[in-house]
Order: C-alpha cells, then sequence, then structure tokens
C-alpha cells in the first residue's frame, strides 16, 4: 500500500515536469487553436457530448442542473448530457471510440477504465490544457488513477472507498461499545451477538470481487503487482485473505451468498438481521429504507474496514471526467470538464447526492464536512489502497469472483481458490 | 379436435388437478413480480405475499423515469420488426414451400445456422456493420438486426404452413391470369392466418424483450427500447429492484395482450408448422 | 450467398409449378444456363432476396470475419481504429494460424471440456423435461376438459412474458435466506434447499427455470400436431379393440413424429446457447458451475481487455459442434424416412 502511493507520487511528479514542458497532443490533429493557459474560456465554443454512467434517476437530474449553470455562464458551448447504464457502458464506450461514429467528447470514466481507455489511444492527454485547473488542490489519491505512462488521461469527478457499517443499537445490546478494529476482534463480537441477540454478526457480500479487496489488502497482498510484473493474489497473503474471508462464513460470524448478493446483503442488514455490512458511501442512500432498524438514522455507525494482520485497507474506487482523444471539440470539452471538476460544483453535487469530492479545498468548506457521506468517509477515502492501474484491470475481476464464489459454496478450498485466481491471471497477462 | 370421450370421475379429477397445477406453476413467477412491485424499496426480497403493499413504485417509474418514452420506442421496434419479418419470412416460406429453385436447400440450412452462432460474439461485428451504414442508434438498425434473429425461425414456419394448403389454389390463380405474387398475395395469403399470427407473436416477443443489442446499439435514455431502459436500474454496485419489478410488469401486459390476441390461432398456426 | 447457379440443375417445372421440393439435385452445370435460370426462377429468387441479402450482410458477413478472426490473435489494442475523423490506427493482429483453437481444445487450465460437459448436460436436460411435461400437457389439453381454453391461455404465459422478466421472478423466487420457495417448504414443514448458492443445487435450478421457459413452445407445437391427427384413426383403434395405452403408442405418438423432431432440433439450439438464463439467474456461478460455452465465452473474452481472436475462436466451435449435432440428427431421421 505504502509503496503503491510512493509510485504514484512519483509518476504525479513526473506528469508535472511533462506538463511544465507544454506538450499537449488533444489537440495536434484538428486544426483547433492550441489549448492551454493562452486560450480564453469565454471565447471557446462548440458542442460537448457528455456520456454519464451515473444512477439515470437519482443522480443525473442534478449532473444536469450543473450543466445548465455551465450554458448560463458559457453561452457559447452546447453541452449534450447523455446518461450511459454503467452496466455494459465500457464496451459501448470502446465501440463508439474505435470508429468514431456517434462517439462522446466526454466520458465518466470509472477510475480502472482510464488506464485501459489510455492505452487504447482513445484519451486525449490533459497536462497543461484546460481541463486539468489547480492540478495541486486535488487529493493525490484519486490523481495517481488518472495516470498513464506519465501523462494525465483524466480529471478526478468522485472518490469512493468501502467502510464497516454497523447497527449501533444492536452493538449495545449485546454489550459491545466500539465498532472492531480487527478481524479478530470483529469474529469476537459476531460471537457475543450471536450469544447476547441470536443474530447474525456480518454478511459477507458473496457475488462481488470488488468485497473481497478488503480483506486482501488487509493480510498485506494485493491482486499483482504492477511494477514488478508479479501476480501476487496467491502469495502467502492472498491464500491468508481467501482463508480469512472463508472462516468468516465457516465459524458462524458472517452469512452470505453467492447470487442476489447486494439485495441480500442490504435487506438483512436494513431488518436488523446483521450487524455488520462492509459498503461504501453509495449505499448510504438507501440504507435507512426498507427495513426498521434505521429509521433513526443515528442507529448506523461507520468505521474504517477491520485490520487484517496487514493493516487496514479498503479499494479505491470512483471516477474521472476524461477527453476522446477523436473529439471535434477539444477546447469546449476541456473547458466542460474544468468546470465539473471545479471546486464549486463538486461541493454542489457532494451537497445533493452525498458523493465524496476529489479536491482538499471542497473538504475545507464547512457546509461540505458536515455532510454525513464526507463525515463518515473522509478518514477512509484518506487510507484507501490503491488499485493497480493497469491497462488489464478490467480483466482481473471475472477469474476472482469465479474462484470467490467457488470457495464460498464449498466447492474449492481458500488455496486452490488463490491459486486458481493467480493462474488466470498469470494466463491472461502474461506475468509471473 | 379433441375426442368425446367418458371419464370415471377420478380420471376427471386428475386432469383437473394436473393442468391446475401446472398451469399455476406457470403463472406464479409472473404474479410474484407484480407482488413483488408493490413492495417498498428494500423489501423487494421478502418472502410475503404482501409486505406494506402500493403502487407508489408505479407513480414514481412513471414520473420520474422515461418509461414512457422507452415505451413509445419499443413499440416502433417490435411493430416494424413484426410487420417487417413476418412479411419476408412470409415470401421466403412460400417461395420455399412452392418452388424448387437453385439454392433452395443452402438456403434453408443457411436459416438454421445462422441461430446457432452465439449472439453476445456477434455484437461488436455487427455494431461496426451498422456504423458503417450510419444505422447506429437509428431504430431501423435495431429492427433488421432483430429481423436476423426472428426470420429464420418464422421462414421456417411459413414454409410448413404453406406445404400444408394445396397447391391447387395456385394453380386455380394462374389459370385465373395472376401472377406468382398475385396468387400469393391474394390468395395463399389470407389463408395463412393463423401461420402468421404465430410467427407474428413470435417476431414480436422477440424484438420486445430483447436486451443485448438494443444496450449496445441504442444510447441516451431517450432512445432506448424498455429492456435496455430496465438496465438504468442496475448501477455499478447497487440495483434498485423495486424500479426493476415495477417496469418489468408494464413490459410484460403488452406482450401477454399481443399474446392474447393471437394464442387463439397459436395452436392451428403451429399445426401447420409440424407438418414437413 | 446461398443462391448458386452454377453448381445446381434446376429441376423444377416452370415458375409458379407447384411440385414441392423435395431433394438434392445436384449435377454440373454451365454458364449458358445461367440465363435459362434467372429466366425459370426468377419470382423464387425475387421472394427470398430480401431475406438473403439481410443475412447475409448482417449474419454472414460478421460470421465469415468471425472465422477470419478466429484464427489470428485480433483484441482491443491491435484491432483497426478510426479516433474521430483523422486519426487512422491500422489493424496489426497478426495470424496465429490455429493456436487459438488449440489453447482452447488443449490449453492449460482450460476449461472448454467442463463447460462442454455441462452444456451437454444442461442441454439435454432442459430438453428432455420441456419436451415430456410439453408433451404431457398437450395431451391433457387435447381432451374435452372444462375450462381448457383458459388452462391453455395461463399455460403458455411463461413464452409470453420477456425471459429476463420471469428469470428476475425467479431469483425472487429461489432466495436462500427471503425467497418464498423456501418459506413455502418450510410452512409444509419439508427441508430446504440452497437453491441458488448450492454448487450442484445451482445446476438443477436453472435447468427448472429454463425447463419453465420452454415448455409451452413445445405444448404449442405438439398440441397443433395432436389436433392435426383425423379423428377416424382412433374410431377404427376402438372398433378393433385397442386400449387407450396401444392407441397412444401405435396412433398419437407416429402422428407427432415430424413435430416433434423439428421442436427438438430448434430447441436444441436454442437451449445450447441459451444466454439470458445463464447470465441472469446465477452469471455462471457458483464458480462456474453453471457456465455455458456461450457464457463462458463472454466472460473470458469480454470483460475488460477484448479478445476477439479468442471469442470467435469459441464462437466458431460452438456453430461446429451444432452444425455436426444437426447433419448427424437430420441423417437419423431420414433413415428412418423423414425429411426437412
Amino acid at each position: 500500500m505504502r509503496r503503491g502511493i510512493a509510485a504514484s507520487a512519483l509518476v504525479a511528479a513526473l506528469a508535472v515536469s511533462m506538463a511544465a514542458c507544454g506538450s499537449s497532443g488533444s489537440t495536434s490533429n484538428n486544426g483547433a487553436p492550441a489549448a492551454g493557459a493562452s486560450v480564453d474560456p469565454a471565447k471557446v465554443s462548440g458542442t460537448v457530448t457528455w456520456w454519464d454512467t451515473s444512477d439515470a434517476k437519482a443522480e443525473a437530474p442534478t449532473y444536469q442542473k450543473v450543466i445548465a449553470d455551465f450554458q448560463a455562464k458559457y453561452p457559447n458551448v452546447k453541452v449534450n448530457y447523455v446518461n450511459v447504464p454503467f452496466d455494459g457502458a465500457q464496451n459501448k464506450i470502446k465501440n463508439a471510440f474505435s470508429t468514431g461514429t456517434d462517439a462522446p467528447d466526454v466520458i465518466r470514466s470509472e477510475v480502472a477504465w482510464t488506464p485501459e481507455l489510455a492505452s487504447l489511444h482513445y484519451l486525449a492527454p490533459l497536462d497543461g490544457t484546460l481541463a486539468l485547473d489547480k492540478a495541486d488542490d486535488f487529493l493525490p489519491n484519486p490523481v495517481a488513477a488518472t495516470k498513464y505512462e506519465g501523462k494525465t488521461y483524466a480529471v478526478p469527478q468522485v472518490t469512493d472507498t468501502m467502510a464497516l457499517f454497523y447497527n449501533k443499537k444492536m452493538f449495545a445490546d449485546a454489550g459491545i461499545a466500539k465498532a472492531p478494529a480487527t478481524i479478530d476482534e470483529l469474529k469476537a463480537d459476531a460471537a457475543q451477538i450471536k450469544a447476547k441477540t441470536g443474530k447474525t454478526g456480518m454478511y459477507l457480500r458473496g457475488d462481488d470481487a470488488y468485497w473481497t479487496l478488503s480483506f486482501l489488502y488487509g493480510e498485506g497482498g494485493d491482486l499483482v503487482d504492477a511494477g514488478s510484473k508479479t501476480v501476487t493474489v496467491d502469495n502467502p497473503a492472498g491464500v491468508k485473505a481467501f482463508k480469512t474471508m472463508k472462516d468468516l462464513v465457516d465459524s458462524g460470524a458472517a452469512k452470505t451468498s453467492v447470487t442476489d448478493g447486494w439485495a441480500n446483503m442490504m435487506s438483512s442488514f436494513q431488518s436488523g438481521d446483521t450487524a455488520m455490512m462492509i459498503n461504501g458511501p453509495w449505499a448510504l442512500a438507501t440504507v435507512n429504507k426498507g427495513g426498521d432498524a434505521f429509521a433513526d438514522k443515528a442507529n448506523l455507525g461507520i468505521a474504517v474496514v477491520p485490520a487484517g494482520s496487514g493493516g487496514q485497507g479498503a479499494p479505491q474506487g470512483g471516477h474521472s471526467y476524461a477527453v476522446y482523444a477523436g473529439s471535434k471539440n477539444v477546447p469546449a470539452s476541456e473547458l466542460f470538464v474544468q468546470y465539473m471538476a471545479s471546486a464549486e460544483v463538486q461541493a454542489t453535487l457532494t451537497k445533493e447526492l452525498g458523493v465524496l469530492p476529489t479536491r482538499k479545498s471542497v473538504y475545507a468548506q464547512p457546509d461540505v464536512a458536515s455532510i454525513d457521506s464526507v463525515k463518515f468517509f473522509k478518514d477512509a477515502v484518506d487510507k484507501a489502497h490503491q488499485r493497480p492501474w493497469i491497462p488489464e484491470g478490467g480483466t482481473l475481476f471475472a477469474p476472482l469472483v469465479t474462484e470467490y464464489t467457488a470457495m464460498l459454496s464449498g466447492k474449492e478450498t481458500p488455496e486452490q481458490a488463490a491459486k486458481n485466481t493467480g493462474d488466470a491471471y498469470r494466463k491472461n497477462l502474461g506475468w509471473k | 379436435m379433441a375426442r368425446s370421450e367418458k371419464r370415471s370421475l377420478g380420471a376427471s379429477l386428475a386432469l383437473h388437478a394436473g393442468l391446475g397445477g401446472a398451469a399455476l406453476i406457470a403463472v406464479f413467477p409472473v404474479l410474484w413480480v407484480f407482488l413483488t412491485s408493490l413492495k417498498p424499496a428494500g423489501r423487494e426480497t421478502s418472502s410475503a405475499f404482501f409486505d406494506h403493499p402500493s403502487f407508489a413504485a408505479y407513480g414514481e417509474l412513471l414520473s420520474k423515469t422515461k418509461f414512457l418514452t422507452w415505451f413509445g420506442n419499443t413499440v416502433l421496434i417490435a411493430g416494424f420488426t413484426t410487420v417487417l419479418g413476418v412479411f419476408l419470412a412470409a415470401t421466403t416460406g412460400y417461395a420455399v414451400s412452392r418452388f424448387r429453385f437453385p439454392g433452395m436447400r443452402p438456403l434453408m440450412w443457411t436459416l438454421l445456422v445462422t441461430q446457432m452462432f452465439p449472439v453476445a460474439i456477434l455484437i461488436v461485428p455487427i455494431y461496426q456493420l451498422l456504423g458503417k451504414f450510419h444505422l447506429l442508434n437509428q431504430p431501423l438498425g435495431l429492427i433488421l438486426t432483430y429481423m436476423t434473429i426472428s426470420v429464420p425461425f418464422c421462414a421456417w414456419t411459413m414454409k410448413g404452413y404453406f406445404d400444408t394448403i394445396s397447391s391447387e389454389i395456385d394453380e386455380a390463380g394462374r389459370i385465373d391470369g395472376l401472377n406468382p405474387f398475385g396468387t400469393f398475395w391474394r390468395l395463399i395469403l389470407p389463408l395463412a392466418r393463423p401461420g402468421l399470427a404465430v410467427t407474428a407473436f413470435y417476431s414480436f416477443i422477440t424484438a420486445w424483450g430483447e436486451v443485448a443489442y438494443a444496450s449496445q446499439f441504442m444510447t441516451g435514455l431517450d432512445k432506448m427500447t424498455l429492456a435496455g431502459g430496465l438496465q438504468t436500474f442496475v448501477n455499478q454496485y447497487t440495483q434498485n429492484w423495486s424500479m426493476m419489478s415495477t417496469a418489468s410488469v408494464l413490459i410484460a401486459i403488452p406482450a401477454a395482450v399481443v399474446f392474447v390476441l393471437v394464442q387463439r390461432h397459436l395452436v392451428a398456426g403451429q399445426t401447420a408448422g409440424s407438418i414437413k | 450467398m446461398a443462391v448458386d447457379t452454377t453448381t445446381s440443375q434446376p429441376t423444377a417445372t416452370a415458375a409458379g409449378g407447384d411440385t414441392p421440393a423435395r431433394g438434392p439435385r445436384r449435377t454440373a452445370g454451365t454458364p449458358g444456363r445461367l440465363r435459362l435460370a434467372l429466366g425459370k426462377h426468377w419470382y423464387a429468387w425475387t421472394l427470398v432476396a430480401p431475406v438473403v441479402i439481410v443475412i447475409a450482410v448482417l449474419v454472414g458477413y460478421p460470421l465469415v470475419q468471425g472465422l477470419y478472426l478466429s484464427t489470428t490473435d485480433a483484441n482491443d489494442k491491435n484491432s483497426e481504429k478510426q479516433i474521430g475523423d483523422f486519426l487512422h490506427i491500422p489493424a496489426s493482429y497478426k495470424n496465429v494460424g490455429l493456436s487459438n483453437y488449440t489453447d482452447i481444445l488443449f490449453g492449460a487450465h482450460t476449461n472448454f471440456w467442463a463447460r462442454l460437459g455441462w452444456t451437454v448436460t444442461w442441454t439435454v436436460s432442459c430438453v428432455a423435461v420441456s419436451f415430456v411435461i410439453g408433451l404431457t400437457l398437450a395431451i391433457m389439453l387435447n381432451r374435452k376438459v372444462r375450462g381448457r381454453s383458459v388452462y391453455r391461455t395461463l399455460l403458455i404465459l411463461p413464452w409470453a412474458v420477456p425471459a429476463f422478466v420471469s428469470t428476475f421472478s425467479w431469483r425472487f423466487i429461489m432466495n436462500n435466506d427471503r425467497g418464498f420457495l423456501n418459506h413455502a417448504l418450510q410452512a409444509l414443514g419439508l427441508p430446504t434447499f440452497d437453491w441458488l448458492n448450492d454448487p450442484t443445487m445451482a445446476q438443477i435450478s436453472v435447468v427448472m427455470v429454463n425447463v419453465w421457459l420452454a415448455f409451452p413452445f413445445v405444448m404449442v407445437a405438439v398440441l397443433g400436431g395432436l389436433q392435426s391427427i383425423p379423428g377416424e384413426l382412433y374410431e377404427a383403434a376402438e372398433m378393433d379393440g385397442a386400449n387407450a395405452w396401444q392407441q397412444f403408442w401405435n396412433i398419437t405418438l407416429p402422428a407427432l413424429r415430424p413435430i416433434s423432431s423439428t421442436v427438438i432440433l430448434l430447441s436444441t439450439i436454442w437451449t445450447f446457447n441459451m444466454f439470458p438464463v445463464i447470465f441472469l439467474l446465477t452469471n455462471g456461478g457458483p464458480g462456474d458451475e453453471t457456465q455455458l460455452l456461450v457464457t463462458a465465452a463472454y466472460q473470458k473474452a469480454f470483460t475488460g481487455l477484448r479478445q476477439f481472436g479468442e471469442s470467435s475462436a469459441w464462437g466458431v466451435l460452438i456453430l461446429l459442434i451444432l452444425v455436426v449435432f444437426a447433419v448427424v440428427y437430420r441423417r437419423s431421421l431420414r433413415k428412418q424416412g423423414e425429411v426437412w
């Protein structure tokens, strides 16, 4: 984890030095005026098509409102807002980018997509352009996910990570004073909850590989080590993480299911059948609905994920804005990205949607700092574990979820599951 | 036709029990989606029949999403797929049934083989093709794609149906001075109505519920079909089951209505399809 | 593509002739016959032309392209790209011969054979069970029974509702903790099952759901077949003193043979490639227990960086398996005197 951050800081430094040289490849192929500080934003014109993958019902209206503000400020730029369902969006973006027909100018790029799309030459480098404004105000973690081979290909939009959600009343009923800080404490607490209330301690989401990462990082492991091009998921730390998850279920500390994990986890937690779950800020909007356990929102406790033998670590997620290299409206797109990633817009989005901002200055605003998600997740965000930002990042989850579910359903031992995941990675990546 | 027969009371009861039990199993999952749509968000997986029932989700779906736009798009696409698909299947089926022409057998085989290549793997090449013809994000692009799914089956069925219509009718048409097109259009097609109903039903259902092509070829909330629109309720880590089940009910209703309209013909149409 | 004028000799009577076409007549032709053939067959060719064109362009071309790609290492990285109007990156994938195929069939850690085994098991069980259920219900519906049309309408419902809707519903019903099925079993004092989480149960569950989706097609087809059997046959048999079983065995079943052969052929092809049910119900899990060849190919080649070469090879293998099946099936039918 530390090593990951050090590496990303190095990459960031490189990017800054390259930006200083004033390199900007994004505008070279369409005859537009050279981007950069010399462009007067008020004179930029054009049409920007933005593919947004946010929740069409809950989040899109807010984005459309922000876009209306942008157009009021820059009347020469027309923004064409298109909501694309997250599911399947990545293939859709690649299809559109590779043919150039009906392709968007700006996309909302999931953190893992950015290096992949950049490696395929689809994204315009943004160093030294209008898009990257007040770059040193961004948190270092989200910035690391926008780099590929030393250049910046995206501007952080929102960030997220995971934390331990717990039911304060159930903890009090079982006589537990505070959230477990380690997995051993979690097991002990679960046993106590079972003894005192008859309920299960935790719900472990079993159908999504993303939920395994905090255990893997907790043991000091990782899926791969991008620096040395080594597969690490089946090293001793990885095997230990698989064993830990299996043990949580076998020992009765946690319940799980390998289908409908989200619905099962949420309803079980919401109705007070289980006292804990690992989840992200996206769960805050609905956690008090459905069941009765959180009718009083004060009953919800959120703490950093419990530590394994190697410390605490939850995966870093989030989204960024990226500009299509084939866009016919590069300056307008860059201006749009600049506005959308500005402190002002980020503060609005956080207040309206509870998403976590990526600028230090936004966290410093008192009316942002008092928002639930920020209050709960600020610490976790700072500690979030970098994922391997490699083009092949998107191929890592499919084998993992296969082996994860095979292990949870008792078909494979943790050792086999770890090894099979590693073998699949070695085959797909061609790494050691 | 069903034969008149005398049955013991026991046999009658067994018959009703068998059919009733099967009908219950056939209906139950459909009913369950409806019951789920009445449950409030967060309680979708409840095993109770009723759990705080309300139609709130329907109001939300209709007012806060583009459901009606998706509905209109799908009616347009499914409608054209059905009309065009049935027409083309009928002409093909008729040609194969009545004429012996070079290329007939390869054609029948080709139609069969098109059903064998997995759709999932065809998506990218078809996407590139539609892009070249500027048919992406156009209803016509989806209509043509859906016809590749529905026409092969429909042509086979129609061929089987035409085989049962006596060729003396063609003969009569020829004597009356009609060309083969006239014979087909004025004499044969009206007689083939049950077969047309089956193929229409199949084409409609295919286009109405297709997800994979629709979600890749259509972009933007205004262009989506119902099945594609349903995907907007699945997010990165979360799923909105309440909206999904509500939309499912509203999607299933028109399909069921079409089905009730044509189902009288279904059995008769399939009869003909059986005779090769 | 399907119309080949140089290798087939026309044997039909004039266009509009009414001889039903049966059997191949392939002899060497001469180019001079083209004009003759055109004059004779233009009606038929015009009638089939729209379908031939649409199928050739939208399926034929991708299929041929797929065949070609399956011999290359094409993927997201090395495929042709047109980025905007000006930046064109030509394709740089190379021919790798049959190595995609050998990797899939014989490579280390290949799951092809395991998935093929399950896909065959799945197809055979789905087709067999839905055929038996569809046949039984059709025979029951063919009796004079009060409320027949109501029963029939309700029983065809699974076909009328889009598959993704009913698959979602089954996911809820089979939910381990809160599903109705376990709830009902418990209320009846019966043992409950971990429908979708236990490897073996998950396989049984997906077959159950697919049977539920597929039996109405069989039922409707067989019912049509039953109703076309002339009643006189049964009357004659009754006069000869045949009992119900003998009538079923000697009249009903033989009469249903033609329809059954078509139904089984189509069901087999559809079930073999049934993507949505598996994808939506279990997504291939737990582990890869319920992963079919087609969903496994999708998961391997279409998540993250896409492997077009590899996925095409999977597609071609699936196609070959089904073509072999169709040819063998057709042979065995022809031996029994049936042609289609």
